[in-house]
């Protein structure tokens, strides 16, 4: 049996016209096959689309804990704080400069920085000339609010998404805003005006609309509020800040990130500068802003690593299930869609075709049905994720809608199960009688 | 046609096409395997999450008692249940530094994420905030002075968090009380679960503490809640998407095996079989295939729930029984769909043609 080789290429011009003649006919046996598989690849695509997501949009959502790493001066004193209340506020002590925070656009991890909030804080003098007027010391923080940082703008208001806020935050030079405590003792509205200077004195008089009234559930909540330039100015401190809040992408920490970087080799080292951990990133913040001190914040950081791990380990656990189901239906059906044909297959090779192939064209025709199919697939998961993840994390709709990396990986394992599939029940067919087939079957 | 007539046509037709009883067999079994694991960590996913939240810590801080029995008892059992006492001393160099008294276990529990090389034990032992260490001449002979009152501390460690801790010492609560003579005055309270029960735990607190001031660490209570529920959501519509991939899968792979039985069908109408016998035999037949499939599926898939919770939560789902039903349903449904709707397209057909082989 078999074609000799002076009839090679009239066998080609067969073979394809078999193949195309098959593929366009007997669409509803195909049909359930083409389901199979369309479903499999859509469903697989969407759960792996959704794995790839799943850290950055809950990292988003983490944001709500704050900042994960915080910058303050190289310590010659010691915070003496309870419940975030200064008890013996610091005279003096050592600040970091303002102008510094552009540095961090130069760190190697500069693109993971999400969010950046400088604070200054130390006590001024307000009071009111009206007729209920006060006069008293208060602890007031300088922040920034909207401010332009490279790209995009940030601040403390992004930093601390739970701050609720009564009015509107700073917008001109004279707005502040007052702590909920502070506000109802002193009776302040939004609109009043008072008077700041530099604490103990009233000299370089500046005068301060209230824009409006935030509850932090902290210390904040007995403090004035005020931009950070009009801060520096208010309080005579120029470019000084004295804390930097930073809120970055990070990866999870393992036992690597854990090692002391300085007692390392130096091609370690640099693997270990090269990973976004909070310690490699808050190593390169201690490089590049002068004088400072950078720390993980713990709390924040090693929770998130644990939360985060977890929830995109599901969704990979889940993303393998959908792979084992999407696996099972399509090989399932690809076999049943060649069992039906056992008497196509008796009656070709009594016609005389060799086994190779009569293996060849159901090989073929199983790869562009999966091959077609699946790029359909990839599609309508794509979709699906973009969709299910606009539906589920609101607001961050700058997700692209294709991942290209995923089209080749979805076509070939649509390809590979496909084929895997289909050999058993071919080869069961090619191994049959023809005859018997033949006399058996339609 | 008796009934032994028809249980031995059932056994008979399963058993001579053992390969084609076989691969609907495998159908089932799989989507009823699915369905466990899926549903069995579905209903798990809820506390197994929250489970991860703990080690956030605290999320309700009470101030302004001392009680912590009966804020232990107002909380529940499972709660964590921390006291802080506070006191500004100062060390053997001059400098201001914020004692507290904590009771260490407690601590150790509900703040997980302290680095602490070495957990003190004995009562004067203290632990050095990383910062406040430098603050102090021998760590290991650690004088603070409060009120006129030295008292002196054996620092065994240090602890480290980024936070307003690394500038503290903590000591052991009872020798803090016996030097300063300073009630604790803060609770930190970890309840487990949601916003629900948190507020839930507000409120009993606040009726058994009287005075106090009980509040929710906003931002935690309100993260989780919302993490919680968008993969919760998420999951849903991960399992309905697998599920239905299954269900195809498995309506193709009966269905076909069925539609291949056209001469079967055909011979058993021409020698005089009624529409309600064949539909009956088909019926039973898959049935069954789907009862032996949610057995072996169950116990597949509870196997596979559990080693995927062991390995991504590292602790266990138990098989749930409370899954049976709904996948036994289910895989009968779907079982009687792909039975039925064959039947269908067969029933119009004459029987003369089919066995002709038109």
């Amino acid at each position: 049996m078999g074609w000799t080789a002076s009839k090679r290429s009239e066998g080609k011009i067969v073979f394809f016209r078999l193949l195309f003649e098959s593929f366009l006919r007997q669409r509803r046996r195909k049909m359930l096959a083409g389901i199979a598989i369309l479903l499999g690849t859509t469903a697989v695509t969407a759960m792996l689309a959704l794995a790839t997501t799943i850290g950055d949009r809950i990292h988003q959502e983490l944001a709500v804990y704050g900042a994960n790493i915080v910058v303050f001066p190289k310590a010659d004193s010691l915070d003496v704080k309870v419940g975030g209340v200064d008890v013996k506020p610091a005279t003096g002590g050592a600040y970091l400069k303002e102008s510094d925070l552009e540095k961090l656009h130069g760190i190697f991890w500069a693109n993971n920085i999400t969010g950046v909030s400088p604070e200054l804080t130390h006590t001024l003098r307000i009071w009111s000339n009206d007729s209920n007027g006060f006069v008293l010391n208060v602890s007031a923080k300088g922040l920034w609010f909207d401010h332009k940082f490279g790209v995009g703008t940030t601040g403390s208001v992004q930093l601390h998404p739970w701050w609720k806020m009564q009015g509107e935050w700073p917008k001109t030079w004279k707005d502040v805003v007052i702590g909920a405590n502070l506000a109802a003792r002193l009776h302040l509205r939004r609109g009043d005006e008072f008077e700041i200077a530099v604490a103990n004195t009233r000299e370089e008089v500046h005068e301060a609309v209230v824009s409006g009234i935030a509850t932090t559930n902290g210390p904040e909540d007995d403090m004035l509020l005020m931009p950070l330039d009009q801060f520096q100015i208010a309080s005579s401190l120029p470019n000084e800040i004295s804390r930097v809040e930073i809120s970055a992408r990070t990866k999870p920490e393992d036992a690597f990130a854990r090692q002391d970087p300085d007692k390392m080799s130096a091609k370690l080292r640099d693997v270990w500068y090269c990973r976004p951990y909070a310690n490699s990133i808050a190593y390169q913040i201690r490089e590049a802003i002068p004088g400072s001190d950078a720390e993980q914040v713990r709390r924040v950081e090693q929770s998130e690593g644990t939360v985060l791990e977890r929830i995109s380990g599901l969704m990979w656990l889940i993303s393998g299930a959908a792979l084992l189901a999407a696996g099972f239906a399509v090989s399932a059906a690809m076999a049943t869609a060649v069992l039906e044909r056992r008497g196509e297959i008796g009656l070709m090779r009594s016609l005389g075709a060799s086994k190779g192939a009569i293996a060849a064209l159901f090989y073929a025709e199983s790869g562009l049905l999966a091959a077609a199919t699946g790029t359909v697939g990839y599609l309508a998961g794509s979709a699906l994720a973009w969709w299910l993840g606009a539906k589920i994390f609101p607001g961050d709709g700058k997700e692209p809608m294709l991942n290209l990396v995923l089209l080749p990986v979805i076509v070939a394992m649509a390809l590979i199960v496909a084929v895997a599939g289909s050999t058993p029940a071919i080869r069961a067919a090619l191994n049959a009688d023809p005859s018997r087939t033949l006399r058996e079957d339609t | 046609m008796s009934k032994f007539g028809l249980g031995k046509l059932l056994r008979r037709s399963l058993i001579h096409r053992k390969a084609r009883s076989l691969s609907a067999l495998i159908a089932m079994t799989v989507s009823a395997g699915v369905a466990t694991a899926l549903l069995t960590l579905y209903a798990d996913l809820d506390a197994k999450l929250h489970h991860e939240f703990r080690s956030f810590g605290a999320n309700i801080v009470v101030t302004g008692t001392s009680d912590l029995a009966a804020a232990q008892k107002a909380a529940g059992s499972d709660a964590n249940v921390a006291q802080f006492a506070y006191a500004v001393a100062t060390t053997d160099r001059g400098t201001s530094v914020v004692v507290v008294g904590v009771d260490f276990p407690a601590v150790r529990k509900l703040d997980s994420w302290w680095q602490v090389a070495q957990w003190p034990t004995g009562a004067d032992d203290a632990l050095l905030g990383e910062r406040a260490a430098q603050f102090v001449g021998d760590e290991k002979d650690v004088t603070l002075t409060f009120a006129g009152q030295p008292h002196t501390f054996k620092g065994v460690g240090h602890v480290k968090t980024g936070g307003d801790e690394d500038s503290r010492i903590y000591t052991s609560i009872d020798t803090f009380q016996s030097w300063t003579h300073v009630a604790p005055s803060v609770l930190e309270i970890q309840i487990p679960g949601g916003a629900a029960s948190v507020e839930a735990a507000i409120s009993r607190l606040k009726s058994a503490l009287p005075g106090a001031d009980v509040e929710p660490v906003r931002q935690l209570v309100e993260g989780e809640s919302s993490i919680v529920d968008k993969t919760h959501t998420l999951m849903f519509g991960a399992v309905l998407l697998i599920a239905l991939t299954v269900a195809c899968s498995v309506l193709a792979t009966l269905s076909a095996s069925v539609l291949e039985r056209r001469r079967d069908f055909a011979l058993m109408k021409a020698l005089g079989s009624s529409q309600g016998q064949m539909m009956g035999l088909f019926l039973a037949e898959t049935l069954l295939l789907a009862t032996g499939g949610v057995i072996g599926g169950y116990c597949l898939g509870s196997v596979a729930a559990w080693v995927i919770s062991e390995v991504n939560f590292n602790t266990a789902s138990l098989p749930r029984v409370g899954v049976l039903p709904i996948v036994l349903a289910l895989n009968i449904g779907i079982a009687a769909i792909a039975a039925l709707l064959p039947l269908r397209v067969l029933r119009g057909l004459e029987p003369a043609a089919l066995l002709k082989g038109e």
